[in-house]
């Protein structure tokens, strides 16, 4: 691990100011990365029914990766997002969205509710893909525009998250009818 | 026959001592006729270096600055340097002044480079103009021409590049993509042209001082990568650092302030200026790597 690799280059303010943030940057990477593996499992009805324990715990280790290190590293490092004010909000706000909707789906398991387990787990997977889609967003922006890095970053902050829970919402809504 | 091959030995020993001793003598009497002529002329003689003959094939740029620096005048033999476009040549030659201010130098390149070439100008009142003709005769470009005028040179920490409005000034004009651009005929067919884009930078080159203000990360988080470029690169400008890259050459050669002096300024950057070489270069290898591609 160093301190200089990629998005550091930018982030040595913080790398050398704040002790922690390097730690929990390495965190929020690393373990981020193991939930966006649990979309392969833990949405395939044949682990689920063939196989539930498989299935119950890979959602642990999803849930307890999130809400022990994910998340709250995340909403660490949104403190010192780039792109100023705009940017730091909304990192803020998804992490703990994130946290809540994954601990929403764990505790509506323990009471038996897979309705509400489902919706949550739905809700929690669309924030975790935002990894992806934020990154996606940033090649169509500069692609299309060539903006200032931060004018863009300070887009898809919005951009990666904000279009996933509306059409995750709307999945939710014609599944469920509610 | 011993003996006389002694006596021819000896002979031969004593002629040559003789026009040895001789020697020096005449070099004194050249020296005593070789004062320094003309110091009103010596220093940085500076303009556009203009392709004027150039072959249709061929890649070359068509002006760059040019110094032309006059050291020192002894007798009819002149010594200089020329400096342009990444390239500093010392220059050795004559003048001959012909009418009351007019005066015919003939300069050359030490002619150990390829690019090497001559110099023949006239200095007549405040301009020197003339041409340069390269040594190799297959060069693209067969001749520039140039009218160059006295600049002093002297580092100013303050100086910065102009903000005169004219938007597609900072503007890389070696570096343009095609544009695929979709439109409707009047009979309702669509069409696709080309259109050229080029990266520009915006103001900020202007604004922000890299050589009096030690830079923040948060001062250049939201530059592009030619801000980033020109803002390092107006540091080697101010200390009269001569381009080896068009790319910059674009941006400075235009600058009234600016003088191409010297091709090495690392031991002349101050201590600020180092620091945010350093971060400046940082940020434009993460504008490089990172700026269009998939990640943060």
């Amino acid at each position: 691990m160093s301190a200089q690799v990629a998005f550091l280059n930018i982030k040595q303010t913080e790398v050398i100011g704040i002790p922690l943030y390097l730690p929990i940057f390495y965190i929020h990477v690393l373990t981020s990365v193991f939930c966006l593996l649990a979309g392969f499992t833990q949405f395939n009805n044949s682990i689920l029914n063939t196989k539930p324990n498989i299935h119950r715990w890979i959602g642990k280790i999803y849930v307890g990766t999130i809400l022990l290190f994910a998340a709250p590293s995340g909403f660490f490092i949104s403190l010192f997002a780039n792109g100023g004010l705009i940017s730091k909000i909304s990192f803020v706000l998804l992490a703990v969205l994130w946290c809540y909707f994954t601990l929403k789906a764990f505790t509506s398991i323990q009471k038996r509710n897979i309705a509400a387990h489902q919706k949550f787990m739905y809700r929690s997977f669309a924030l975790t893909c935002s990894a992806i889609t934020l990154r996606l967003w940033k090649v169509i922006l500069v692609y299309l525009f060539q903006p200032s890095p931060m004018d863009v970053y300070q887009i898809i902050a919005w951009l990666g998250w904000i279009p996933n829970m509306i059409l995750i919402e709307l999945y939710i809504f014609k599944r469920f009818k509610i | 026959m011993k003996k006389l091959l002694v006596v021819s030995v000896l002979f031969a020993v004593l002629v040559s001592c003789k026009k040895e001793a001789e020697k020096p003598l005449a070099q004194k009497e050249t020296i005593v006729e070789d004062v320094e002529k003309y110091k009103e002329l010596y220093g940085n003689w500076v303009g556009d270096f203009i392709a004027e003959e150039y072959d249709t094939v061929g890649e070359f740029v068509h002006s760059n600055k040019i110094n032309i620096v006059i050291k020192k005048i002894l007798g009819n033999q002149v010594i200089g340097q020329n400096v342009v476009a990444g390239n500093n040549r010392l220059l050795s030659g004559e003048v001959k002044v012909t009418d009351l201010n007019e005066f015919h130098f003939e300069m050359k390149e030490p002619g150990d480079s390829k690019r090497d070439g001559v110099f023949t100008f006239t200095i007549k009142n405040d301009t020197l103009s003339g041409e340069w003709v390269p040594n190799n005769k297959n060069a693209v470009v067969k001749k520039r021409v140039y009218k160059l005028t006295k600049q002093q040179f002297a580092y100013n920490p303050q100086l910065m590049l102009p903000n005169d409005e004219d938007y597609a000034r900072y503007m890389d004009r070696y570096d343009m993509k095609l544009d695929s651009v979709e439109y409707e005929t009047e009979e309702g067919v669509t069409e696709t042209y080309e259109e050229p884009v080029y990266r520009t930078a915006s103001d900020v080159v202007t604004k922000l001082n890299s050589s009096t203000t030690l830079l923040k990360e948060s001062d250049v988080k939201n530059l592009k990568k030619l801000e980033l470029e020109i803002l390092r690169n107006t540091i080697f400008a101010r200390h009269g650092y001569t381009f080896k890259k068009k790319t910059y050459r674009q941006f400075f050669d235009p600058v009234d302030w600016y003088v191409p002096v010297s091709d090495d300024v690392s031991k002349e950057l101050t201590v600020i200026e180092k620091q945010n070489i350093k971060l400046l270069q940082r940020f434009e290898k993460y504008a490089e790597d990172n700026y269009d591609t998939f990640g943060r």
